[in-house]
């Protein structure tokens, strides 16, 4: 047994960790997050060209061909900022789905641009009865010509705003079959709409009788979209958790810094117990968390069955992010709510990401079907 | 026993009036955005309007003496105006006004009869808002590390120093504020209280950025402030309770701000929720029908049942005079760590609905993305949900023989 990070993992995780400090300070985050516009502006354009976000795409395709364990630990460094930005959605996400579901020639087109962040590619899932489930799909796509048409509305899109194209799901008005479909974003009839409040880079799509090549097609066919999309979001959870155990690790040392500096009372308010069991609370979330994680890119990259593991590290990983910031909130008290002080970046990230891939609950319902209960 | 209160045909007469009352004089203009940041001036200004009439009638604060400007009514009148009030969705006063709440029942209990007759009447009339300004940067929990100096001049204190998180958007009449009268005297001997005319020289209200900035029930605050006081002069007179005499002041405001004061009325989260739940659809039948939306939905409404019975104990208490001891901090306790487990359930419920205001795609008119901000901040205000655990730790006498006394009230 050996739970260390290898020689590789711990250098990257420094030189992460170091890039994030100069490239994505407080002051930075705070102006991404007022202005609800993309984020693949600086310094975006610099994390892309370090080659680091195409750790999940293999280097025949032009990626670094990570693995699991190492899109983890750069992912653990992204959470702590909280960095914003389509690495998820598009170097992971969609790059997994291409890579599950494409035809060779798309492959050989897409992941090398997902990789080097020429194209950014942010899968459009959810609609208007919001769930994680097939059936739930209702936007159309036909035959048109020689090429395919869509209608529909997708919401609460994950860094849609940053995208240039979008991974749609969409049920064949042919064989009613869900498949997914490729659509730029500058297609007539797209229309996207950032959501104000405290959502985190979420927005409605719209989808007007957009028209797009045959080509758009993953797969060339309806029949492998679905699955193909299911495998590439049991890929991208853990690594999107062990941006969440980053997220938690950044918030923890938040609070114990402050439980040692903030005086009442006079003395560093740490010294009181109801203080202490709050960073208590907010440690355990961060090692049930961690891992959880930890052990479900272990399986993954040993090639072991890792289904249970994953729906229960996103079912910990998630409620344990959205708690660390309740607990994060107790200790700071007033600062803490300040937005300059900078906690609320993760509170705000943390919402969004309870439900992204699908909320606690969905995931422990999972997990019991796993263990076949 | 006996929960509801007994109306009397008087009572219920009096109602009439009241319902009457209120059906000519609520403007239907008037309702408060879920963000009360949004507030506008004209709002605002017609919950002012609607504050100045109710203290003309003596409704505003009805049971407080009519010498005093009050209205001099009993508990029974009081409870009915409440209720009416409440259904509309308003709470009385129909605007942010702690400093005029707290202060005006510090100033009952500690004032001089000169100065009651000054401060009181134009806060039961409702013709001024107040806020309170009582933390700094170093004063939190710590209340009584409080530093802005207040220092006597003739007939004058001259006041420098800094108050944080306070007030609200669009200003205030008074600033009922904690100070430092004497440096170099002990803790908890050299605090004062002053009631400071807002339009004093030297004094500057700085906007703050936060998550939000409501969190107490009812009237939203708008905005919290840094208030920056330079060399304010303020008349002697407007000291209340006497020079290092401020703690004792401190305690008949706390104990109202720790929530002895209760609260009569509903919880209007939970009605928007259900409403929600009822009139939207999920798998071909509305969410209420749902079995883990149902179970979900049972949570909230239990929390805050409790909330609302902790409220009305409290209110009761309060009003006829039974021996308060660890009640009001439990209420306030619950509110905050209720509201808390509430929000999840409501994420756990609704999805990205709840995170957003926007008009398709947010649940209940943004009133479930202002909760989910409110209820983490709400943790704080009015002393945070660990100051509670401690003041009721002291009020029990867990492990201590002298059990701690609550705050005087009048
Ligand atoms: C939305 C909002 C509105 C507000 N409105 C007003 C207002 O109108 N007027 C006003 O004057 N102030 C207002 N405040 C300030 C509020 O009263 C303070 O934030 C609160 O009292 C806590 O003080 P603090 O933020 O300095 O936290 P701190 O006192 O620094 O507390 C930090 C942490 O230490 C804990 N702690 C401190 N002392 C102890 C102890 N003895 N035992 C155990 N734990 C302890 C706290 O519980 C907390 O977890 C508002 C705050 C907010 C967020």
């Amino acid at each position: 047994m050996d739970l260390a990070l290898t020689e590789e993992q711990e250098m990257l995780k420094t030189a992460v960790r170091g890039f994030i400090q100069v490239e994505y300070p407080k002051e930075t985050l705070l102006e991404m997050a007022a202005e609800e516009q993309p984020v693949t502006a600086e310094p975006w354009q610099r994390l892309v060209a370090t080659g680091w976000l195409g750790i999940a795409i293999p280097q025949e395709y032009g990626g670094e061909g990570g693995s699991f364990t190492d899109a983890g630990v750069l992912f653990e460094e992204l959470g702590r900022g909280p960095v914003p930005g389509p690495h998820l959605s598009s170097c992971v996400l969609a790059a997994s789905a291409i890579l599950e579901g494409g035809t060779e020639e798309q492959k050989q087109e897409w992941l090398p641009a997902l990789a080097r962040g020429e194209r950014i590619l942010v899968p459009a899932m959810t609609e208007a009865s919001y769930s994680w489930a097939e059936k739930d799909v209702r936007s159309t796509v036909r035959q048109n010509g020689g090429g395919l048409r869509l209608d529909g509305t997708k919401v609460y899109v994950f860094d849609a705003v940053s995208a240039t194209h979008l991974l749609c799901t969409a049920r064949s008005e042919e064989s009613n079959e869900v498949g997914l479909v490729i659509v730029p974003v500058t297609a007539d009839g797209v229309e996207i709409r950032s959501l104000p409040g405290f959502s985190w880079n979420l927005a409605e799509v719209k989808l007007n009788d957009v028209s797009v090549d045959q080509d758009s097609l993953v797969g060339s066919s309806f029949a492998r979209g679905w699955d193909a999309l299911q495998r590439a979001i049991a890929r991208t959870i853990p690594v999107m958790c062990a941006y969440q155990v980053g997220a938690c690790q950044s918030v923890y040392e938040m609070s114990v810094d402050y439980s040692r500096t903030r005086i009442q009372f006079g003395r560093p308010i740490g010294r009181f117990q109801r203080v202490e069991d709050h960073i208590i609370n907010l440690v355990n979330q961060l090692d049930a968390a961690r891992w959880t994680t930890y052990e479900t890119l272990w399986k993954l990259d040993s090639g072991k069955p890792a289904t249970d593991s994953i729906h229960l590290a996103k079912a910990v990983g998630s409620a344990a992010y959205y708690q660390a910031c309740n607990f994060a909130h107790e200790v700071h008290a007033g600062v803490g709510s300040v937005t300059e002080y900078g906690l609320t970046l993760h509170t705000t990230a943390s919402r969004t990401l309870y439900h992204y891939l699908g909320d606690p609950q969905f995931h422990r319902r999972r997990l019991a079907d796993a263990l076949s209960l | 026993m006996d929960f509801e209160p007994t109306y009397t045909p008087e009572q219920e007469e009096f109602r009439q009036d009241v319902r009457e009352w209120l059906a000519e004089n609520v403007s239907p203009d008037i309702a408060h955005p879920p963000d009360s940041i949004n507030i506008t001036e004209e709002q605002y200004q017609l919950r002012r309007g609607l504050g100045r009439k109710l203290g003309e009638k003596g409704w505003l604060w009805a049971t407080a003496p009519e010498e005093y400007g009050g209205g001099g009514l009993s508990l029974d009148h009081a409870v009915v105006i409440e209720e009416e009030v409440d259904s509309y969705g308003l709470t009385i006063p129909p605007y942010y006004d702690s400093g005029g709440r707290l202060g005006g029942a510090s100033i009952m209990v500690w004032g001089t009869d000169e100065q009651k007759q000054t401060f009181l009447p134009p806060i039961f009339r409702g013709q001024v808002r107040t806020w309170q300004l009582l933390t700094e940067p170093e004063a939190g929990s710590d209340l009584a590390n409080a530093k802005m100096s207040a220092d006597r001049d003739g007939d004058e204190y001259v006041i420098n120093g800094q108050k944080i998180y306070v007030g609200s958007s669009l200003g205030c009449d008074y600033m009922w504020t904690i100070t430092c009268t004497d440096n170099e005297a002990p803790r908890h001997q050299n605090l004062g209280w002053f009631m400071i005319p807002a339009d004093l020289p030297g004094i500057t209200i700085q906007p703050m950025e936060l998550l939000i900035s409501g969190g107490e029930s009812g009237a939203g605050s708008g905005v919290k402030n840094t208030v920056f006081f330079d060399n304010v002069r303020v008349p002697a007179f407007n000291l209340i309770g006497g020079e290092n005499e401020g703690w004792k002041v401190a305690t008949t405001h706390l104990e109202l701000e720790h929530g002895t004061g209760g609260r009569i009325g509903r919880n209007w989260l939970v009605d928007h929720l259900f409403e929600y739940c009822r009139e939207n659809q999920r798998n071909g039948q509305p969410l209420t029908k749902d079995p883990d939306v149902r179970d979900k939905l049972i949570d909230i409404y239990v929390e805050a049942e409790i909330a609302r019975l902790f409220n009305l104990r409290n209110y009761w208490m309060r009003h006829s005079k039974a021996e308060i001891t660890y009640e009001g901090p439990q209420a306030s306790y619950w509110r905050k760590m209720s509201g808390l487990r509430m929000s999840q359930s409501i994420l756990d419920i609704l999805g990205p609905s709840a995170l957003t205001f926007d008009p398709q795609w947010g649940a209940a008119e943004g009133h479930m993305e202002a909760h989910q901000r409110s209820a983490i901040v709400a943790i704080h205000p009015g002393g945070t949900a660990d100051i509670q655990k401690l003041i009721m730790a002291r009020r029990i006498g867990i492990g201590r023989e002298v059990r701690e006394k609550a705050g005087a009230l009048a």
